[in-house]
C-alpha cells in the first residue's frame, strides 16, 4: 500500500479513537466514530482480492448504519433531556437505541454476522486492528453510559453472543475466522457483567486485548491462516508454536493461565447479584468454545499430523525473535496471580 | 401559513419514500431533489436561513450534480422505471409504514398533550444559526478541525480507494 495512504489512515485511525474516548459530547463522540469508519476502509482493502472489497463493503454499511443509530439515539435524549453529555443518557429509548447500535459496532451478536467475514477478508495484522483498536470507541461509550442501560436487554446480548461464539466457532478451520467468534464470545462477557460492575468489563478489555494481540502475533509469524498450517509451523518455529498453545488456553480462560481471571470476577460478581443461572449459563457457552480452543491448541503441538512435513525442525529460519509477541505471550500465561492488584487498581 | 409547513412536511416525507423505493438512481434522485427543497423550506419556517440556503447550495448544487455526472457515466441502457410493479409494491409498503408511523404519532399526542407546531420542543439554541457559524471558528474551533479533516480524510480514503485502475480496489475501471 502506499506508504503516504497508510500514514494517514493510521494516524487518522489514532485521531478517531482518541477523539471518540476523550469527549463529554455526542457530536464528538460521533465525530471520532466516523473518522475511525472512514480511515480503515483502505486498511481493509489494501489487497485489492475482491474478497477483501466485499469486506471494505460490509465494514463500511454496518459501522455506518450503526453511527446513524448512535446519532439518532443521542438526537433523540438531546430532544427530551436539552443536553448533549454522554454521562447523562437519562431517556430509556435512547438507551435501548444506544445499546443497539454499540452492538452492532462491536459485533455482539444478533449483529455479528458482518464480524468473521469482515476479518477474513484482510490480512492477519489488519484483522489484529479491527478487533483491538476498533473496539476502543464503541466499548468506551458504552462504559461511560453504563450506568443507564438496560439490564435485561445487556444480559440478553451477552448470552446469545456466548452461544453463537461458541457454536459458531466449532466447525471453523481459518484462523482469522475462530478468532472473530473468539472476540464475539470475549465481548458477549465484557457485556453482562457491565451493568454491575464496569471495572470487571474494563479488565475484560484489557486482558482480552492482552491476549488476542499475543495469538494473532504469533498466527502472523507463521502466516497460520489455516489449521493445516497449523499443523506444520512446529518445523518452523518450535518455541512460538508451544507457547502458542499457552496462549490459545488462556484466551479460552483456563485456570492458571491469565485468561481466567476475567471469567472469575466476573462469575463473582454475577453471583454477588443474585444472577448464579446467568453465571452457570454462560460458563456452559464457554465451554463450547474451549473445545475449538483446545482444537487449536493441539494442532499447534502436534508432531506427527496427517500432513506430514517430511522433516523436523527446519535448519535454516529466517525470521527473527519479535520482542513484542515475547512480552505479550509472557503476559497472557503469567498474569493470574496478579488478581487483586489488577483488579484494585482499575 | 401552518399549512404551507404541514405540505412542506408532506412533501419531505413524500420524497424519501420515492428515494427509499427507488426503482433506479436515475429516478430515485428525483425524490431526493423534492425532499431536500422540501426540508429547505421546513427549515426557513423556523427563520433559519443561513443554515437551509448552505444545504441547498452544497447538497443539491454540490453533491447532487457530482452524483449524477458520475452516475450518468455508468449508466444501463435500460433502467427500471416508476411503472414497475416492483416499483409499487415498495412505494405502496412504505406508504403503509409512513402511514402506521402517523398514526401511532398522532394517538401518542392525543394522549400527551394536543397539537403540536414544528418547532415547539427541543433545544432553543439551535435558532441562532449565522452566531453558529461564528462560534465555530471562535470557541468551536476544535470541532472545526476536526470536521474539516473528517471531510479531508474521506477524499484521501476515495482517492486511494479508485486508485490503480483494473489492478486497485474496484476492477470495473
Amino acid at each position: 500500500m502506499n506508504p503516504h495512504a497508510k500514514l494517514i489512515s493510521l494516524l487518522s485511525l489514532f485521531l478517531g479513537t482518541t477523539i471518540t474516548i476523550s469527549s463529554n459530547h455526542w457530536v464528538m463522540a460521533w465525530t471520532g466514530l466516523e473518522i475511525n469508519t472512514l480511515a480503515i476502509i483502505p486498511l481493509i482493502s489494501k489487497s485489492h482480492h475482491p474478497r477483501a472489497v466485499e469486506a471494505s463493503i460490509k465494514y463500511f454499511l454496518v459501522q455506518a448504519t450503526a453511527s446513524a443509530l448512535v446519532l439518532f439515539s443521542s438526537i433523540s435524549n438531546a430532544w427530551v433531556t436539552g443536553q448533549w453529555d454522554i454521562t447523562q443518557m437519562t431517556h430509556p429509548t435512547s438507551c435501548l437505541l444506544l445499546t443497539t447500535a454499540i452492538a452492532m459496532k462491536l459485533g455482539l451478536a444478533p449483529f455479528h454476522f458482518w464480524f468473521p467475514e469482515v476479518l477474513q477478508g484482510t490480512s492477519l495484522t489488519t484483522a489484529l486492528l479491527l478487533s483491538t483498536i476498533m473496539k476502543f470507541p464503541p466499548m468506551t461509550i458504552l462504559l461511560m453510559t453504563s450506568h443507564s442501560l438496560n439490564h435485561t436487554m445487556l444480559v440478553s446480548l451477552a448470552l446469545i453472543s456466548a452461544a453463537l461464539g461458541g457454536w459458531m466457532g466449532l466447525n471453523q478451520t481459518q484462523t482469522r475466522k475462530i478468532l472473530a467468534f473468539s472476540s464475539i464470545s470475549h465481548l458477549g462477557w465484557m457485556a453482562i457483567i457491565i451493568t454491575y460492575s464496569p471495572k470487571l468489563t474494563i479488565l475484560t478489555f484489557y486482558l482480552y486485548i492482552l491476549m488476542t494481540t499475543a495469538v494473532f502475533l504469533s498466527l502472523n509469524t507463521t502466516k497460520t491462516l489455516k489449521l493445516s498450517t497449523m499443523m506444520t509451523s512446529w518445523t518452523k518455529t518450535p518455541v512460538l508454536n508451544a507457547s502458542l498453545m499457552l496462549t490459545l488456553l488462556s484466551l479460552a480462560g483456563l485456570p492458571p493461565l491469565a485468561g481466567f481471571m476475567p471469567k472469575w470476577l466476573i462469575l463473582q460478581e454475577l453471583t454477588k447479584q443474585e444472577m448464579t443461572v446467568t453465571a452457570t449459563i454462560i460458563s456452559m457457552l464457554s465451554l463450547l468454545g474451549l473445545f475449538f480452543y483446545l482444537r487449536l491448541a493441539y494442532y499447534a503441538t502436534i508432531t506427527l499430523p496427517p500432513n506430514s512435513a517430511n522433516h523436523m525442525k527446519q535448519w535454516h529460519i529466517n525470521k527473527t525473535t519479535s520482542t513484542l509477541t515475547a512480552i505479550l505471550t509472557s503476559l497472557s500465561i503469567t498474569l493470574l496471580p496478579l488478581t487483586p492488584m489488577m483488579f484494585a487498581t482499575l | 401559513m401552518s399549512y404551507l409547513v404541514f405540505f412542506l412536511g408532506l412533501c419531505f416525507v413524500l420524497g424519501v419514500l420515492a428515494v427509499a423505493s427507488n426503482p433506479s438512481p436515475y429516478y430515485g434522485i428525483l425524490g431526493l431533489v423534492v425532499g431536500s427543497v422540501a426540508g429547505c423550506g421546513c427549515l426557513l419556517s423556523l427563520g433559519m436561513s443561513f443554515v437551509s440556503l448552505v444545504l441547498l447550495l452544497v447538497y443539491l448544487g454540490g453533491m447532487l450534480v457530482v452524483f449524477v455526472y458520475s452516475v450518468s457515466l455508468a449508466a444501463d441502457p435500460f433502467p427500471e422505471a416508476w411503472g414497475n410493479w416492483r416499483v409499487w409494491g415498495y412505494g405502496m409498503g412504505f406508504l403503509l409504514v409512513v402511514f402506521v408511523g402517523v398514526v401511532v404519532g398522532g394517538l401518542m399526542e392525543l394522549e400527551m398533550g394536543g397539537v403540536r407546531t414544528v418547532d415547539c420542543g427541543g433545544p432553543v439554541s439551535v435558532r441562532m444559526d449565522f452566531s453558529g457559524v461564528a462560534m465555530f471558528y471562535s470557541w468551536g474551533v476544535g470541532m472545526f478541525l476536526v470536521a474539516g479533516w473528517g471531510l479531508l480524510l474521506t477524499l484521501f480514503v476515495v482517492l486511494e480507494l479508485v486508485r490503480g485502475l483494473s489492478r486497485g480496489t474496484i476492477r470495473a475501471v
